[in-house]
Order: structure tokens, then sequence, then C-alpha cells
């Protein structure tokens, strides 16, 4: 039974992939390095929730310790939704972990969401977005 | 007598047939049509890598802009609502309704309309109208106008704005033209592109995108909202400076391509390269 419901999980999620619009008008490599991973810890500043592209603002420190209002690119709002997120999944001031591509541009201070770690009450999310 | 009414019956027929054939469109594209990343999946997309000029027929002056653009210039405020101009919307991740806009009085499409999930709507005038004088207005969409050729429809777009023809910055310039030809076989659409440049391209760029008809497509508008993304101040331009970053010979150093070849060109398209390819070292 359990594999009758994997394989309907996956033909829906193929036939979705194929068919749900999708909002990605910059190119991701070319805006971040897609083979490294980085880091961020700290509190969230602002999330916006919204199209083409979601974002969560953070005050964390960089590399050097010096704090720095980071940018975490996510999925678009309509993206988020179908994976169950609303405007409301996460409020300024939550204490987040950050894992993320790190942006081309170092003063950008910016990431590609790969996953959110939320402490407090095990918040998570680590899913793919386009 | 016999002979008569069968000649009635006939007769009748053949007219039949006349008022129910299409007397002027020889396909009709209308439709909701979906994506299908059959080729250059990694394009369409996430975005292809920054310095991956493969494929074009660029020069030296598109080499020099590629090599300067920052895709962060798509965080700035002015920016982040941008559509794709008319030559790259097919190259995009959104699916396309296509409508014909009929004569009332003749049942003539007099226009062909491709909406792109209500960020850009085309409009193909099929009316034989002259295009804009240069000097007119350029547009996201351009000026397109459409004439049969067959069941193909072949679509002449000019005035549009100066964009990129890849999504790592390579630019096409304001002076670009573009010939498309529209192909249906059966619930296959196919989108051939010719785009000439004669600021940016030596010679005219060539490509094909597909799409499959799918009427369970749900077409949902995305409003694009504008926000303040990273916390640089009002009027800061991304920009790379000329020689001070390298991603050619980044992304032919991850291929083990020779960084020649990356660069682009007419000549890197052909297959007669190939033979000067093995005496370049990677």
């Amino acid at each position: 039974m359990k594999r009758v419901w994997l394989v309907a999980a996956i033909v829906v999620g193929v036939a979705q992939a194929g068919s749900v619009p999708l909002m990605a008008h910059h190119s991701f490599a070319a805006t971040y390095f897609e083979d490294k991973t980085q880091t961020i810890e700290g509190d969230l500043i602002q999330f916006q929730f919204r199209n083409p592209h979601s974002y969560v603002h953070l005050q964390a420190p960089d590399e050097k310790g010096e704090m720095q209002r980071w940018a975490v690119e996510w999925g678009s709002g309509m993206q988020l939704s179908t994976q169950g997120l609303s405007a409301t999944a996460l409020k300024a001031g939550d204490h987040v972990v950050i894992t993320g591509s790190p942006g081309r541009n170092p003063d950008d201070h910016r990431l590609r969401m790969k996953s959110i770690v939320r402490p407090k009450d095990g918040f998570k999310w680590n899913g793919t977005f386009s | 007598m016999h002979r008569i009414r069968i000649a009635q019956v006939v007769a009748f027929a053949v007219f039949a047939m006349l008022l129910s054939v299409p007397a002027f469109a020889q396909t009709d594209f209308s439709g909701m049509w979906g994506q299908r990343y059959y080729e250059d999946q990694e394009e369409r997309a996430p975005g292809g890598e920054l310095g991956d000029f493969t494929g074009l027929p660029l020069n030296d002056a598109a080499r020099l802009r590629a090599d300067s653009w920052d895709a962060s210039l798509y965080g700035i405020a002015e920016w982040q609502c941008r559509p794709h101009s008319a030559l790259y919307m097919w190259r995009s991740v959104h699916p396309v309704r296509i409508w014909n806009e009929l004569d009332p009085i003749t049942g003539e499409a007099i226009a062909i309309h491709a909406n792109f999930q209500d960020l850009l709507e085309r409009v193909v005038y099929m009316d034989g109208r002259a295009h804009p004088p240069e000097e007119g207005p350029h547009t996201w969409t351009g000026f397109s106008t459409g004439k049969w050729e067959g069941d193909m429809l072949t679509v002449n777009t000019t005035h549009l704005k100066e964009y990129i023809i890849r999504r790592d910055g390579v630019p096409v310039s304001d002076r670009t033209t573009m010939a498309e030809h529209w192909m249906r076989h059966g619930d296959f659409l196919t989108i051939v592109q010719i785009v000439t440049d004669p600021v940016y391209l030596t010679e005219p760029f060539i490509q094909s995108t597909d799409f499959i008809l799918d009427t369970h497509l749900q077409f949902v508008p995305e409003l694009c909202e504008i926000e303040e993304e990273t916390d640089h101040p009002h009027g800061w331009v991304p920009h790379r400076l000329p020689g001070t970053v390298h991603d050619s010979d980044d992304f032919a150093k991850k291929h083990s391509l020779p960084a020649e070849a990356v660069k682009g060109g007419a000549e890197t398209m052909y297959p007669e390269y190939r033979g000067k390819l093995k005496q370049v070292k990677p």
C-alpha cells in the first residue's frame, strides 16, 4: 500500500513540475555560487512572502564576525504556498539558522536558501525551488 | 432523376464542408501551452552558468558587456519586476496562453495574442498593417506582424528594447529584429526564433523551443511586488569591472573545455570548429 502512495506522489510531483508556472527571471547560477554552501545564524528582521521571489532578511554575523543584514532568496510566494508555507510562517525576531549558496557579489550579503531551521519550535524547511 | 438527386447531395455536401472549414487561419494555436524542457532545461529553468557563451554568434562588444554584467541587477527595485522581452520570453519558465482575435463581421483572425502569465502579452497583427517608423517606441513586446506560410505562422518583430539573449548577461541591442516560425504538430508547439542584431551578433542566432497543449494548466497571474532586497544604498548599480572577474575561465575549467571555445562567436558554432579544438589545450 505504501508503495502505491509513493508511486502516486511521484506521479503527482512529476506532473506538477511540468505544469506549475514558476517565476525565475534571473539565473541562479549567475547570481550565486551554486556549488558552495554557507551557514548563517541570527535574528529575523523581515520575511517577504512575495513574487517573484520571497526573501528572509536576517541580522547575522559574517565570516569575520561583523554583523550584517543578510538577504536570503527563497521560492516565490506561489511556490512556497504549495509547500504549505504562508506569510505568517516566520516572524520578525525569530532566531533561525539558514544554510544556502552564497551570492557571487560578497557585498550583497545574500544567499540562496537551501534550508532554514527555527530551533525554538523545530520549524524546518529544506525543500527545493526554481 | 436518380442522377440529379446524387448531384444535389454531392453539391450540398461540398457546400456544407466549405461552411465548416476555417477560411483564414491555417493552424489554430489557441490554448494553454505548457513548457517542455526537452532541450536546454538548465537554461530555461534555473538559468545557465556565468561565462557560458557557447553557441552564440556574439562579437567582442557583446563579450565585454557580458563579462561586466552582474546578476545582482535583478535585485534592485527598478529591475525586480521587469518582464523578459518578447525575444527571451519563449525561453522562460512561463507558460503561454494563445488566442485569436477575430473580426466580428468576417470571422478573420486580425490578431493573435500570446500572453505569458500576465507578465507580457504580445500581439501579432495579422491584418497586413505596416511596422511603425524607426523612431517609434521600443517596448518589451516589440511590434509584431504575422503571415501564413502554409500551416506555419511566420512572425516578424521589430521595436524591441535592449535586453539579454541568455541569462548570463549576453546583450542584444534595441536594433534587434526577430523572425519566428510557429509550428504546431498535434498537441506540440515549436517556436523557431531567428534573432538578428547588427550591434552584438555577427550573424543570426537561431534556436527552437517546445511547448505542449495542456488543458489542465492553471493560469495563475504572478503579481510582482517591489521590495528592498539587499542592503545597498539607493542608486547603487551592480556591475563588474572588466578584468576583475574571470567567470568564463571558471566555466571552462569546470567543464574541461578550452577557454577560447566557451567565449562563443560564430566560428565556434559549426562542426568545422572541432578540428581547431583538437589543437587547443583545455
